[in-house]
């Protein structure tokens, strides 16, 4: 059964002429330190197309979250290079959104202002985005909430304010560096409930970074399945899914059969470290 | 013994509740320093001892009623003023500084440890130091009381912007924040309530620097009623001075908590 799926979707970027939205051309990061050198991404080599969802799945300590920060240009490259919408990343873009695992808000500034921030910066007229923003605050549902400061409200409302954050400049690219992994079960499944429908409203193209195996399954059209030493991407898995997603599409066979193999390549990546 | 037998269960000795809770706040700590008043009182004039040495309580309230207008009065706006103007120089001075020295991580590594060091210096003794560079005037009384009480505000104010949580910096690098903007927006807010701190410690510095000064060169102020006093034998005079004195850092502190407070509720810090 493995095999069944492994070869139905594995390596199974479209071929097509047109370039890829983003590929990810023999990328290597090497930390020196003083105990000599670390990989933390042995070699990760993909291309994602526009408007993919894109989930990096694998065990802590695999050097997912430094991929997506080179991605994000938050890292240098050791070696290899990443092109994203032809141009090749030397440092984070406008048209980037970034979400990270903690909500990292601004906890003197309201939930309103907290979405708003990154066109504050760009000295953007905040006041011509105050729709998008209580479009976003709205679809999540902190519209009520958009004058209450972060410490008032719960880790979920928080990552919430901080994915509205993440969409407010309309990005062409979401990067998510485990956004869930800090909230308990339930507000996970509700996040990710939220995420669904962000995603089929807005319809990004999105690096998605997590540990939870149902998680990726549930939201990504596509797994990259991450190892530990050497750090690589082990596996490239579609999921045959259709959108909108729905809760209950979690309780189905086919959904547990997916989870269930990667769920054992995961092993297998360990068992080889 | 333990609490949990029937009988164990004892009334408070006080009041207990919200209300109750406030009242003991206030009402404990006046009447610790009553009883402790009461007692000097007492003792001195149990045991007769010379108001030259230690004046009654009730004498030196008489003083300060019989000379509050216009002498104590009169010696108290300089020191006043002087000290306001020199803790407004420092926390600007002092703020401006450790902005200065957060901005590179170069001029911090330069600088940092020769303040930590310099604070380390008994300051007090340099003050003869600033009447031969500034003369007898207000200037260097000023300068002085600046130089001692805008280190706490350095210290503060750069512990509060260099401990701001990686994870917010991050963000501002994702969004392509220049450094300044980092620094208005994500920096500074969070030192906010380390500026305070700072700021409070130097209103005390601010009047020690004042009073030195006075000590040492002046015609007016409270320092140098103190001394004047002092050279009269009128103990129940200093004490007098002294709790305008007191009263005034009181004042001047709760200012600044209150500017604390309303910058506070501002900016939510």
């Amino acid at each position: 059964m493995d095999a069944a799926i492994s070869t139905a979707v594995s390596g199974a970027a479209p071929v097509t002429d047109a370039p890829p939205y983003m590929s990810v051309q023999r990328v290597q990061k090497i930390y020196e330190t003083a105990g000599g050198a670390v990989e933390a991404v042995s070699l990760a080599d993909f291309t994602v197309t526009s408007g993919e969802f894109v989930a990096v799945l694998g065990p802590s300590g695999c050097g997912k979250s430094t991929l997506m920060m080179m991605i994000g240009g938050l890292e240098p490259t050791s070696a290899g290079r990443i092109r994203v919408d032809g141009a090749e990343i030397t440092g984070p873009r406008a048209d980037f959104g970034y979400i990270f695992q903690d909500a990292t808000l601004l906890p003197w500034k309201s939930v309103l202002d907290n979405v708003l921030f990154p066109i504050k910066l760009e000295h953007g007229r905040t006041r011509d985005h105050l729709e998008r923003a209580r479009e976003l605050l709205e679809l999540v549902g902190l519209w009520d909430f958009r004058d209450k400061r972060p410490r008032q409200l719960s880790g979920g409302m928080r990552q919430r304010v901080a994915i509205c954050r993440g969409l407010i400049n309309d990005p062409k690219l979401l990067l998510m560096d485990e956004p869930f992994s800090a909230l308990d079960a339930i507000s996970r499944d509700d996040m990710n409930a939220a995420l669904a429908d962000l995603w089929d409203r807005y319809h990004k193209t999105a690096i998605f970074i997590t540990h939870s195996i149902r998680e990726a399954v549930y939201l990504a059209d596509r797994v990259l399945v991450m190892s530990r030493r050497p750090s690589v991407i082990s596996h490239d898995v579609r999921i045959p899914f259709q959108r909108p997603r729905r809760m209950a599409m979690q309780e189905t066979a086919e959904f547990n059969e997916i989870c269930g193999f990667l769920r054992r390549k995961i092993e297998e990546g360990y068992q080889r470290a | 013994m333990t609490a949990t037998s029937d009988g164990a269960r004892k009334k408070p000795l006080l009041p207990t509740g919200v209300l109750a809770g406030y009242l003991r706040q206030i009402l404990l700590p006046v009447a610790a320093a009553l009883v402790v008043l009461v007692a000097w009182e007492v003792s001195v004039r149990v045991l007769n001892v010379s108001p030259v040495l230690l004046p009654p309580p009730s004498m030196i309230l008489e003083r300060l009623q019989e000379l509050f207008f216009p002498l104590l009065l009169k010696h108290a706006i300089p020191t006043m003023w002087e000290s306001v103007i020199a803790f407004l120089i420092s926390s600007a001075l002092g703020i401006a500084l450790a902005g200065f020295l957060s901005s590179s991580t170069l001029l911090r590594e330069a600088f940092y440890p020769n303040v930590v060091l310099f604070q380390l210096i008994p300051k007090i003794a340099l003050a003869p130091l600033f009447i031969v560079w500034l003369g007898i005037g207000s200037q260097s009384r000023l300068a002085f009381s600046v130089f001692i009480s805008f280190f706490p505000v350095v210290i503060a104010t750069l512990a509060g912007l260099d401990n701001v949580d990686r994870d917010l910096l991050r963000l501002c690098r994702a969004l392509r924040a220049s450094e300044w903007q980092t620094f208005r927006e994500v920096r500074l807010p969070h030192a906010i309530p380390y500026v305070f701190s700072g700021m409070k410690i130097a209103t005390t510095f601010a009047i020690i620097g004042v009073i030195v000064g006075e000590f040492i060169t002046s015609q007016a102020g409270l320092g140098y009623l103190i001394l004047f006093a002092s050279a009269q034998a009128e103990t129940a005079l200093i004490l007098a001075a002294i709790l305008v004195l007191c009263a005034f850092g009181l004042v001047f502190y709760g200012l600044v908590a209150i500017a604390e407070t309303v910058t506070r509720t501002r900016f939510g810090a």
